[in-house]
């Protein structure tokens, strides 16, 4: 090789390196023009379009972009002002009188009537996968006036206040597009015409969803200008990113290494009751509603399932498969729920001496393996965990622990999502025919009104999102009495009395509560408060209200520059590689030839 | 090129086609549908169930189904990503061109670097470099490709940070110009590349190696040497490109392998391509896009063997005989 | 087997012996992993993604689980998946080659065709569309890769049987008014046997790497522990950016001395097989 080569190649490389360090760092700020926030997550949204689409991810856009009918307060979780300024119930219950805030516009300046209300509690009620049901009892909805709303329905219904958690979208951009489009693969437009105090402006999938400040937002002005959700690929990936100061927030930190993020520099960790739980579900079917279930009959004896809720520590539950992060449970309704919950009389406080009495009063006596048994069968369940959730397994690894102590072997199968969905909703000649013992799975419900999770064991419900088959008259009585109560404190008396019928009759043993977990760095973000409900609840107060968030004030810390330091060690040693290979050869060609040895 | 050849080559490769859109509907059908997820919402309902069985088309009679599906094949209409509601055409679109940069990349690397070490290998056939070429190529092949990554990771974005450890571009990052991005997603290639390079380069190393050994003993180039050629010359100019036939076609050839290497690869890396979209499928049990990669993936193999029977023609006339 | 030339080649080289050595202990693993393990490699602690320790001699998984007992038990389900998928292969390539290269005609050409388009089909994405549609367990694992990778033993054996079908003997067998089985029988599978064999061993390796690839994506055997299993664990419990080596080295590493132990027996015996193709038959 010529020396004119290698020059030409020494002089290529070291522009190469020139122009790749002269680069300016990605811009990360402004410089303190614009105030933006960066929250981080492993899972991206899914899509904007609220017909279809249906994760958690969503929700954190979409409560920021758009008010329900009835707000969340931040206090208490109760029903406030949303784009309904007041409301009014008939005598009879079975009317209910919306008046609008006056004078609102939508991001696009178009003003918010009560046309953008029908519309969305017409079509987000009846057409989309997830705000469907809401609406179940609603025979009529008028708008007398551009601001007033009269909804009726088929008997008193308390979840129109409070419970419909529906989002009002703007009838002017959605009405336009037919159903059909609306339910296959409509994207909004953008800017996501909103009324929140965000909007919506950039969806880039993979990479970022951003959101600006709505210039009509009706309350007040929100300190920061700008919300990013930043997809990163792993949920270490977002930590890490929040220990370095690339983002701001972590909406949904992991639990086994939430300690150890708490400990980081400038890191704080939060940790608030969410309205979901984790339970062991028994297989209650009866005769009547499901003649071809199969089932061990020993998981319908009352006392046995009560004795097995003595013996599980749900707090030692709690610390090892989640680490801690979770909450004892305490019965159907989460303690999230501040407005209704109240703890039960029947809390089943760890006590496996009581439930080795009770078992031993009841005649069931040990085998020679320790499993007890009586008239011939035995205390020996199938418990289904499903494979996608390490926590869930690990649980069930500990209940069948600790009910092996107490002569109850539980045997666990770890199956798909799909296979536990199959064996809890088989079905033969049109009758449902649950083929489980026990399993152990989970539920959410909404932020306010609590119907959604108590409904789960009534009798209605078989067949339909039922999965312990539980059917007590009594309780479905009540449940219907609390469905149309609009008065709190009576509400709160009935529901207490259906939980306590649960409790008594546990067709799920509640574990634990889920948990929001949070983390965000104390040098961004300030006029943070935990609140949804406030003193216990979660920083961001995530999918369910925008106010915490909008309150929320930048600090002083500043941004890290990004660098390139990769690209510039792989020039690097792209250039000694040539450079040892040019004088190698240049060597060789001085020293004359290496004949080399050939082997025929 | 004997035209009648060619089109038979491409008429087999269309009757392959033809063949694995049939057996991709057959396949996708034969289980169970996507709608078992909804039973776990609070508030599907059996009415919502099938309204959504409709909307697949599931309630139609299989022949009906499945020309729909071809029909829709045909004019790129993949269906709808059950995750995202685009269009599976559309995610795939945006995925290919990632996946082709870490492949071709890879590939590109793997050959030049292969064909080098083979060459090296061929030379100093028994020798110790010889046996420590040949040990080191089977370790790559041994190796899974995606443990290959994972160390890489470990080395050289955890332990001496150097490189991102995943993503194809740093999150959140505005860039100034089209060079800063350029930079950033070479920066981020570098790993991955890595990892697929490693993992394809024992197949182009041994071949290499051992058609430079064929050549090298050929009596031509005995001559060549006894007639006073400096040896590096011979090798360059005449056993090499000789050699370089088998390694071309098997750059086509390897496409299936590539194919698997590009799912878990980018798997590890978070790299947006096909692979990862694949991956997210398989969790999400988004079988329109499962479907939509497959196709994809053994389309691009068909048409990577069908370019490397053409090359092999072009390269070697030899082969017209058959 | 009892080839002098074989036994010399197994016993003899450093090659046989390592691979032989090696593939003995992962097999002895197989039989004995969980009763030579010291802990239970499913129980959990809170040392989680502990470094190695006395106690732990590769640290702990992020469930404070034994890595070092989950690396031993691990083997069992490489070794059987392995042999039993590639047994399926050779089984299934192998008829497939007799009965096309040995009847010919339209038999040959439609066989010939599904070998081809197997060939062509991208493995791997085609073994995941099979694991996602079935419950993926251990036997639908093998049932996958099985039916995926009989083609290249197929090939191999159509040709082999190609050639052996125009020999002098075996016209001589059909003049004798030899019937078709026999033929098979005493003639061809004999002088194929060893090709398949020989073939089938590489083909374990495949099958090692292809169950290894599948449980990494998630579709491995959800009750068993493989070292597939520990990579994906491992992977989405964030231990590369933990630093947690002792977890995310010796599964794979296991995996690697598997596969080359399993290859280099395979080419010593393919090496035996080759220059055997010439030799008359018995």
């Amino acid at each position: 090789m010529r020396l004119r080569t290698i020059v030409a190649m020494l002089v290529a490389m070291a522009a190469l390196i020139a122009a790749v360090t002269a680069l300016p760092a990605g811009a990360q700020d402004d410089g303190g023009k614009k105030k933006v926030l960066r929250l981080g997550q492993a899972q991206d949204v899914q899509t904007l379009n609220p017909f279809v689409a249906q994760d958690e991810e969503n929700f954190r856009a979409w409560s920021l972009n758009w008010d329900l009918l009835v707000n969340f307060s931040p206090d208490d979780l109760s029903p406030v002002p949303g784009i309904a300024e007041s409301w009014e119930v008939s005598p009879d219950k079975k009317t209910v009188t919306f008046k609008l805030i006056e004078g609102a516009k939508w991001s696009d300046g178009e003003p918010i009537t009560s046309k953008d209300v029908k519309y969305s509690l017409d079509k987000l009620g009846t057409d989309s996968l997830i705000f469907s049901g809401y609406t179940s009892n609603v025979t009529s909805i008028e708008t007398p006036d551009e601001h007033t709303v009269v909804v009726k329905t088929k008997q008193p219904d308390a979840r129109m206040i409070g419970g419909l958690f529906i989002y009002m979208i703007p009838e002017h951009v959605y009405g336009k597009v037919p159903i059909a489009k609306l339910k296959k693969d409509f994207q909004p437009p953008l800017p996501m015409v909103g009324s929140g105090p965000y909007v919506v402006t950039e969806f880039e999938h993979g990479r970022i969803l951003r959101m600006e400040r709505n210039p009509n937002f009706r309350g007040e002005k929100p300190a920061f200008d700008e919300i990013q959700f930043i997809k990163y690929g792993s949920v270490d990936a977002v930590e890490r990113a929040l220990r370095l100061g690339e983002i701001d927030a972590i909406p949904e930190a992991q639990a086994p290494s939430f300690e150890k993020l708490g400990q980081a520099d400038n890191v704080k960790t939060d940790r608030a009751p969410s309205p979901s739980f984790t339970q062991l579900t028994f297989n209650l079917c009866s005769e009547e509603n499901c003649p071809d279930a199969k089932f061990n009959p020993a998981v319908q004896d009352r006392t046995v399932r009560q004795a097995i809720a003595y013996a599980i520590d749900r707090e030692r539950v709690n610390t090892i498969s989640t680490r801690g992060t979770s909450f004892p449970g305490h019965g159907i309704l989460p303690q999230y729920y501040k407005s209704w919950y109240e703890q039960p009389a029947d809390d089943y406080p760890y006590d496996p001496d009581k439930a080795n009495q009770m078992l031993d009063d009841a005649g069931w006596t040990r085998d020679g393996d320790g499993t007890r048994s009586k008239d011939g069968v035995e205390l020996s369940f199938d418990l289904f965990v499903r494979s996608e959730s390490p926590e869930n397994i690990q649980a069930a690894k500990l209940v069948a622990e600790q009910a092996r102590e107490i002569g109850v072997d539980f045997k666990v199968q770890v199956v798909s999502v799909d296979k536990l969905t199959e064996i809890t909703t088989r079905e033969v000649d049109g009758k449902m025919a649950p083929d489980f013992d026990t399993f152990i799975w989970g539920w959410g419900g909404d932020p306010y009104d609590p119907s959604a999770l108590l409904q789960l064991i009534t009798t209605d419900q078989i067949g339909g999102s039922s999965d312990a088959f539980y059917s007590n008259p009594e309780y479905d009585r009540l449940f219907d009495e609390q469905a149309g109560e609009f008065d709190h404190a009576k509400r709160k008396e009935l529901i207490r009395q259906m939980v306590a019928i649960s409790q008594r009759d546990l067709p799920y043993l509640v574990l634990t509560d889920d948990p929001w977990l949070e983390a965000y760095r104390t040098d961004r973000m300030t006029n943070v408060a935990k609140q949804c409900p406030k003193p216990t609840g979660d920083v961001l107060c995530q999918q369910v209200n925008y106010d915490a968030i909008a309150q929320l004030e930048p600090g002083e810390g500043g941004d890290d520059g990004g660098s390139s330091t990769g690209i510039i060690a792989v020039i690097a040693l792209v250039v000694i590689a040539v450079a040892a290979f040019l004088f190698v050869r240049w060597r060789r060609s001085r020293g004359g030839r290496e004949p080399l040895e050939l082997e025929t | 090129m004997n035209p009648r050849w060619l089109a038979g080559k491409v008429a087999a490769a269309l009757v392959t086609l033809v063949f694995v859109v049939v057996f991709n509907f057959f396949l996708f059908r034969v289980m169970g549908d996507p709608t078992t997820q909804l039973a776990r919402l609070p508030r599907a309902t059996p009415e919502e169930i099938q309204k959504l069985k409709s909307y697949y088309g599931l309630d139609k009679p299989i022949t009906g189904q499945f020309l729909d599906y071809a029909g829709d094949t045909a004019t790129l209409d993949l269906g709808i990503s059950q995750r995202t509601r685009r269009s599976v055409w559309d995610e795939i679109k945006d995925a290919i061109p990632w996946t082709l940069l870490l492949v071709g990349t890879g590939t590109l690397l793997a050959t030049l670097i292969g064909a080098w070490l083979g060459v090296i290998a061929a030379t100093r056939r028994g020798k110790a470099a010889d046996d420590g070429l040949l040990g080191f190529s089977l370790f790559t092949y041994a190796s899974p490709e995606y443990w290959i990554g994972i160390i890489l990771i470990l080395l050289f974005a955890v332990w001496l940070p150097i490189f991102p450890s995943g993503q194809q571009m740093t999150p959140g990052e505005d860039f100034s110009s089209w060079f800063a991005q350029a930079a950033d997603v070479a920066e981020h290639l570098v790993l991955p590349a890595t990892a697929m390079t490693l993992m394809l380069l024992g197949q182009y190393f041994l071949i290499m190696r051992s058609s430079m050994v064929d050549v090298l003993t050929e009596d031509f180039i005995t001559v060549k040497r006894a007639i006073g050629l400096p040896w590096d010359r011979v090798v360059r100019r005449h056993a090499v490109p000789n050699a370089l036939l088998p390694l071309v076609t098997l750059s086509a050839i390897q496409f299936g392998i590539v194919a698997g290497g590009a799912v878990t690869i980018e798997t590890i890396f978070s790299w947006p391509g096909l692979g990862e979209l694949t991956y997210d499928a398989i969790n999400d049990k988004d079988f329109p896009v499962l479907q939509g990669t497959f196709l994809v993936f053994s389309v691009a193999v068909i048409l990577a063997n069908l370019i490397a029977d053409c090359l092999y023609f072009v390269l070697d006339p030899r082969v017209q005989a058959t | 087997m009892t080839d002098q030339r074989v036994r010399d080649l197994l016993f003899d080289t450093w090659r046989g012996r390592i691979g032989l050595g090696m593939l003995g202990l992962f097999v002895f693993l197989a039989v004995f992993g969980s009763a030579i393990a010291p802990d239970n490699p499913t129980a959990s602690s809170l040392d989680v993604l502990a470094a190695p320790s006395a106690d732990h001699w590769l640290g702990t998984t992020e469930n404070g689980e034994d890595v070092f007992s989950q690396l031993l038990v691990g083997a069992r389900v490489s070794i059987v998946v392995g042999f039993a998928a590639a047994a399926i292969s050779a089984l299934l390539g192998a008829t497939v080659g007799l009965i096309g290269g040995y009847f010919g005609g339209w038999t040959d050409r439609g066989l010939d065709a599904l070998e081809n388009w197997f060939l062509v089909i991208p493995t791997l994405p085609l073994m995941i569309v099979l694991a996602r549609l079935l419950e993926p367990s251990l036997g639908v694992l093998i049932a996958v890769i099985g039916l995926t990778s009989w083609a290249g033993t197929g090939r191999i054996v159509r040709a082999q049987v190609l050639t052996l079908r125009e020999r002098a003997f075996v016209e001589r067998a059909r003049a004798l008014g030899a019937s078709d089985s026999y033929i098979i029988r005493t003639h061809i599978l004999p002088n194929t046997m060893p090709l398949i064999f020989a073939n089938t061993v590489l083909i374990v390796a495949v099958a090692i790497l292809s169950e290894a690839a599948l449980a990494f994506l998630g579709l491995g055997d959800p009750t068993r522990i493989s070292w597939g299993t520990m990579l994906e664990n491992a992977f989405s419990s964030g231990a590369p950016s933990a630093g947690a080596w002792w977890y995310v080295i010796p599964p794979g590493l296991c995996i690697t001395l598997l596969v080359l132990s399993v290859s280099i027996l395979g080419y010593l015996f393919e090496e035996y097989v080759n220059p055997r193709l010439r030799e008359q038959p018995a």
